[in-house]
């Protein structure tokens, strides 16, 4: 029994162990960035404790683009493509999940298809579409490939089938259409999903370079990537302090996000089955 | 007609119209124009500053300056573009990208432009080292804007403290050899705590190979880029003099060396050499809190250093109006002052040898004398390796030079394996 016990209290101790080695290992990169942007670039690899503080690496940081506007682009970037596919997967998900069609299977492997293509592969027919389209260089041509997300309708669908029948059922015998059953059943159901989706979106196109880089020209439609790639000077070697305040710097809203609402995202994702 | 109101609506409406065309002849040509950033400061800035200035001179020319990424992601760019039927006019690549482009049909020689005495005088005002990279078949295809070569920068307080002369550099191979073995730096339990050079392998690995194949007196590939040498004696041989320098003298740190962290060390104090390009210039001069010096690579058979950089490209879709003005443009950024201010500003070398004789390029040489050695080192230089389907080979020779420093093969060996490597995927172009 006491062995028992004994044996019990170690797994905890090592499991405590194990976490705190793990929490190190993440957060030692971002401890290092904050070292390096908030002193000069003689101490960012030398660690005393008395090394002057300054924020002339983020000042400088900032002045080498026109960072307020690519904030800007960005916001408005993730905030479209986000309520595009919203919109789309959840009528998307809903219609394979619930709905029986002619072709409904052969359709859903089709979208289940376009998760196993790197959108890099498409980079070329994309910008063709766009040039088509008449749309390079805007924000909207950044967002488009990325609105009817395989993704977003395969999770949707999963979560959309998992809803008991009974509860559909019940609605349509109060008298609701499809659509409101969609709308007062499944939406509110599947919300940590929603949740948890929408964060994976966010950061993905918040971090999106190459395409960004790719199809647009000007200062008015480039998100902030493009303008952290300036500090990639590769003949010259890492200037590590300048690099490390432009991350910081532009990964901040995200980063501040994400502590804020840690225990929202970290619950959804438990419910979402994301793990 | 006499009477004067009239007269003063007809002259205003003269006017006007006057007015209107003018206005629609300063747009006549917009040339989009992509570049890339690939050292550090401001160089948007610089670069929409010049095309402002330049837009000023040439009423009726537009350009449309895009920042494009590195270098890689400014031909990945250039090229989804082109592929996509709109391609860019003017595009600043890596000269060692120009059998890509030609295979890939992108772009057009200068030559049919060079009509005038003046214009011919202008081609030939770059530096020889520098059109190795820019010319083949007998055609233009490159002018030179950007450009580097790989110099030696060393720690003078390091010389001193090892109690050789710290105004004088190794010069040859044997004297790096000699004055690195002072140099090396060891504690109480053996460890090395200051290695004496650092010469990087990664990143632009074949590019610093080349800085010792140069002084060994071998030629890495043919001009027509479609044959190489890597398992020539010279190249096997300075690929054993690199492996030695780790393995046999050791004075170097074991194994491969990062690019991008070299200069890091060097003003760390961990080697007291290092070889990087002149591109660094501006960085080793901002961050070394020792005195430094620069100097020519050591030589040995013979001396030398690749070239390396961007040039300006044209690409084929131009009308004869855009491309008339396109050729305006680069002469305009090539012109002695300008060649001058972006070296200065920059650490590129002045691609020509007439902006050395400008006002400002003197004033800054009498201030900084380190900048002048790249430039004496150009009669030296050579184009930096450039082959059909360029990444394939380039990284053939990589993968060899970086298994032979990191011990896993023979220099012999790695050697061997890399030309055989290189010999297959140039047969398409024999």
């Amino acid at each position: 029994m006491s062995a028992l016990q004994a044996s019990g209290r170690g797994g905890a101790a090592l499991e405590t162990a194990g976490a705190w080695l793990l929490a190190l290992v993440w957060i030692l990169p971002l401890g290092y960035a904050l070292w390096a942007a908030i002193h000069p670039s003689a101490y960012s690899a030398h660690f005393v404790l008395d090394a002057p503080l300054t924020v002339e690496n983020f000042v400088r940081a900032w002045n080498a683009a026109p960072f307020a506007r690519y904030f800007l682009n960005t916001f408005i970037l993730v905030t479209m493509i986000l309520a595009a596919q919203l919109v789309l997967c959840t009528l998307a998900a809903y219609a394979f999940a619930r709905f029986s069609f002619a072709g409904r299977d052969l359709a859903f492997i089709l979208v289940l298809l376009q998760l196993m293509i790197m959108p890099d592969v498409l980079i070329v027919e994309n910008y063709r579409t766009m040039s088509a389209l008449g749309i390079v260089d805007t924000i909207p041509a950044i967002g488009l490939p990325y609105m009817a997300s395989a993704f977003g309708i395969f999770l949707l669908r999963q979560t959309f089938k998992s809803v008991p029948r009974e509860l559909d059922e019940a609605a349509r015998v109060e008298g609701a259409g499809p659509l409101a059953v969609l709308l007062k059943v499944y939406v509110p159901l599947a919300k940590p999903v929603y949740i948890a989706y929408g964060l994976v979106s966010v950061s993905y196109h918040w971090n999106n370079f190459l395409w960004p880089l790719i199809v647009t020209n000007s200062v008015n439609t480039r998100p902030l990537t493009v303008g952290l790639q300036i500090f990639a000077s590769t003949d010259q070697g890492i200037d590590w302090s300048v690099i490390t305040a432009a991350t910081l710097m532009t990964s901040a809203p995200l980063l501040l996000a994400f502590l804020l609402f840690q225990r929202q995202f970290v619950q959804s994702f438990m419910r979402a089955g994301i793990r | 007609m006499g009477h004067p109101t009239m007269k003063w609506l007809v002259s205003l409406v003269g006017a006007a119209l006057l007015a209107l065309t003018s206005v629609a002849a300063a747009k006549d040509v917009t040339l989009s124009f992509y570049y890339p950033v690939a050292v550090g400061g401001p160089i948007p800035k610089i670069i929409d500053g010049y095309v402002a200035d330049f837009e000023k001179d040439n009423p009726g020319i537009a350009i449309k300056a895009i920042y494009a990424g590195t270098y890689q992601d400014t031909l990945v760019k250039a090229l989804t573009a082109l592929k996509s039927g709109e391609p860019p006019d003017i595009a600043v690549l890596l000269s060692t990208d120009m059998f890509t482009l030609i295979d890939e049909d992108a772009i057009a020689p200068f030559d049919d432009l060079l009509r005038t005495d003046d214009d011919k005088a202008w081609l030939k005002s770059f530096y020889p080292a520098f059109m190795e990279n820019s010319q083949t078949g007998g055609k233009t295809w490159g002018i030179p804007f950007q450009r580097s070569t790989i110099v030696m920068y060393w720690n003078k307080d390091a010389f001193k403290a090892a109690g050789l002369d710290p105004d004088k550099a190794p010069d040859t191979w044997d004297e790096l050899v000699a004055d690195g073995k002072k140099l090396v730096q060891r504690d109480a339990s053996g460890n090395v705590s200051r290695w004496a050079v650092e010469i990087p392998s990664t990143s632009f690995t074949y590019w610093l190979f080349q800085g010792l194949t140069t002084a060994n007196n071998v030629r890495l590939m043919n001009s027509a880029g479609t044959q190489t040498a890597f398992d020539a004696p010279g190249v096997v041989g300075a690929l054993q003099f690199w492996v030695d320098l780790s393995s046999k003298d050791k004075i170097q740190p074991p194994g491969v060396i990062e690019w991008g962290t070299t200069p890091k060390d060097f003003f760390e104090k961990k080697t007291a050499i290092m070889w990087t390009s002149t591109g660094n210039l501006t960085n080793v001069r901002k961050n070394a809190s020792f005195p430094f010096g620069v100097a020519m690579l050591p030589a040995h058979q013979g001396r030398g250093s690749p070239t390396g950089g961007g040039n300006f490209y044209f690409f084929k879709k131009m009308s004869d109006d855009e491309r008339a003005a396109a050729f305006k443009f680069v002469k305009w950024m090539t012109s002695p002052e300008r060649a001058a201010d972006w070296g200065i500003q920059t650490g590129y070398v002045a691609v020509r040898p007439d902006a050395w004789d400008t006002a400002a390029m003197k004033t800054y040489i009498a201030d900084f004398p380190a900048a002048a050695v790249a430039r004496d080192q150009l009669k030296y230089a050579v184009a930096e390796l450039s082959t059909h389907d360029n990444q394939r080979v380039t990284k053939a020779l990589n993968d060899g030079i970086q298994a032979a420093l990191a011990g896993a093969k023979t220099p012999q060996q790695a050697m061997q394996d890399a030309q055989a490597e290189a010999v297959r995927v140039l047969r398409p172009y024999q």
